[in-house]
């Protein structure tokens, strides 16, 4: 009897059965197969892209550690300099897009006011919007524009791309808290702005790190608009890769895609870390 | 959000009127900075607009529909084409391969295996696209992955053709945009309770009954959100037929960018980015009208 009811247990719906379970792991294998690739392709030691490598070794490593220690006359910018723009592009577009994205949600999850609707919409926009056309529509504004930019043009079309990712995940943050806390500071006595930069936002502070978080990975991957926007002096490391790889494919690249793949993967273990499943909304 | 309108006039409602502001001008005054951002992005889509109807060489001045003429070439028009079914293709396939992966994710219950799926799910997001068509280039290759196990399976004798061709592209479409597929459809399963599940298999369904008559009709407004999305996102897609198809997949988006970079013919590349915003625009609109009425029919019947 009891046999039996185990049986019609293990039957139940609740938890997949292992069919579903096999036929998801195969197709996320699939999904990430182009970055394991990758991976394993940076170790080989044979010079073209057949796959597996005949042999390995940490021959692409040597080469990319000596191209980034000591740059070819002939490339215009050194990884160095790539890399120290797409830093500093990445960590003022996370600032920046923290800082206004923090009273956007308050007014989005705390205030009733006409036009709410709009203002939703807009913020997503974004996210749907063709990312040409904006790379395009930038480049005909700061063009047109009678000074130049340069990081500063790239930094502002990063934060428009990253403020629907931090808008949402601070706004599920602060729906979470409730409005007794600001409340109860506020009948002590605490100014209404008090309330909320003493006692809302430290309540809030793993929404708006996963925000930040989920803006620099935003910033720092980010190929298509700023392929319109850079100049030859100042271009993030996606645009030197593909600069370098445009007429035929160096396996150095791989090396240097291996280390951008390893800190995207820390930064998402940390995000999922912060935000637990289900948190990181998009 | 509802529980919060029970209590918020209360408490906060006084020491407003008490100041004197409106709650409308407080809630666009917080609003402020990131409006600023956003309007850098609606009077640059106004100056696309504008560009579209110039012509080249008196872009601000002049006024014709000659670019807009121009796309209805056989040239352009078959990219267009080519670039809606890619699109519609793509759709189709990710939703089918995230339904099972979604429907997976939404019931796992080791915390562990969970984080390792959502980290597989959004490395293909994240991670820079030009890096992962480096890897297909590797795997879709003449000497490539595909083509080695193809041939050791005795299927083909030759080296196939993958790359710079439409089928490597779709590929590179459906593996890009898959997370987009798999993040609405797993959060609208999570949605439907497991009582549901609970009581469908009580009255005898089997397992495969439970989720095609219960889970997959209540999830359906996700499945219809992840179709849009990756739809939306393919149709504007530029990484992947500039590297996968090489300039022999030429979908709009790489169009726009060719008439700027070696044409210098902004008209036309505004004109090919407005039909790109209209589509995307009308697609978005479409499913958040069927997906809110499906929306409403759900919760009446609740």
């Amino acid at each position: 009897m009891s046999a039996l009811i185990k049986k019609r247990q293990s039957l139940l719906p609740g938890d997949t059965g292992k069919f579903a379970g096999i036929l998801s792991g195969i197709i996320l294998f699939l999904a990430v197969l182009p970055i394991l690739t990758m991976i394993v392709m940076s170790f080989s030691g044979a010079s073209n892209l057949d796959f597996p490598p005949s042999s390995y070794s940490l021959q692409w490593y040597k080469a990319a550690w000596h191209t980034f220690v000591s740059p070819d006359a002939s490339d215009v910018l050194s990884l160095g300099q790539a890399m120290g723009t797409s830093l500093l592009v990445a960590c003022l577009t996370m600032i920046f897009a923290t800082l206004i994205a923090v009273p956007a949600a308050y007014a989005l999850t705390r205030c009733e006011f006409r036009g709410k609707g709009v203002a939703l919409q807009l913020m997503s926009l974004p996210l749907v919007f063709p990312m040409v056309v904006l790379g395009l529509a930038l480049l005909l504004v700061f063009d047109s524009l009678p000074f130049h930019m340069t990081t500063s043009r790239l930094v502002i079309a990063h934060v428009i791309l990253a403020l629907p990712f931090v808008v949402k995940n601070c706004t599920a943050a602060m729906l979470s808290i409730g409005s007794e806390v600001e409340e109860a500071a506020q009948m002590l006595g605490a100014s209404p702005l008090r309330a909320i930069v003493d006692v809302v936002v430290p309540l809030m502070k793993s929404g708006i790190l996963a925000g930040m978080l989920l803006a620099f990975i935003v910033s720092f991957n980010e190929f298509t608009v700023t392929y319109f926007l850079y100049t030859i002096d100042v271009m993030t490391v996606p645009i030197w890769m593909y600069s370098r790889t445009v007429s035929s494919l160096d396996p150095t690249v791989f090396s240097f895609a291996v280390l951008i793949v390893l800190i995207d993967f820390v930064l998402i273990w940390a995000l999922e870390k912060l935000v637990g499943e289900g948190g990181v909304s998009f | 959000m509802e529980h919060q309108s029970l209590t918020q006039p209360v408490g906060a409602g006084d020491v407003r009127s008490a100041r004197g502001i409106s709650p409308t001008a407080r809630a666009w005054f917080f609003l402020t900075p990131s409006m600023l951002f956003l309007g850098v992005l609606i009077a640059a889509s106004l100056l696309v607009l504008r560009m579209s109807v110039g012509t080249k060489g008196a872009e601000w001045s002049g006024f014709s529909l000659a670019s807009y003429a121009q796309l209805l070439e056989p040239y352009y028009l078959k990219s267009l084409l080519l670039t809606l079914r890619l699109a519609l293709i793509s759709a189709v396939i990710a939703v089918v391969l995230a339904i099972p992966v979604a429907y997976t994710m939404s019931r796992l219950t080791s915390p562990f295996v969970r984080r390792i799926f959502l980290a597989a799910v959004l490395l293909p997001l994240l991670v820079n696209l030009l890096l992962q068509s480096y890897g297909w280039l590797v795997i879709l290759g003449p000497g490539g992955m595909l083509n080695q196990t193809l041939m050791g399976l005795g299927l083909i004798k030759r080296p196939i053709m993958l790359l710079y061709n439409q089928n490597g592209v779709l590929m590179g479409l459906v593996q890009t945009a898959f997370p987009l597929a798999v993040l609405p459809i797993a959060s609208a399963m999570r949605g439907v309770a497991r009582s549901y599940e609970e009581a469908a298999a009580t009255l005898g369904a089997s397992r495969f009954q439970v989720f095609r008559q219960v889970v997959l009709p209540m999830s359906l407004p996700g499945i219809i959100t992840g179709a849009t999305l990756v739809f939306a996102y393919n149709a504007s897609s530029f990484v992947v037929p500039l590297l996968l198809g090489g300039r022999r997949v030429p979908m709009l988006a790489v169009m726009v960018h060719d008439q700027i970079a070696p044409l210098m013919n902004w008209p036309a590349a505004s004109a090919a980015g407005v039909v790109l915003i209209i589509t995307t625009l009308a697609i978005m609109t479409l499913s958040e009208y069927i997906t809110g009425r499906r929306r409403r029919l759900l919760e009446a019947s609740q």
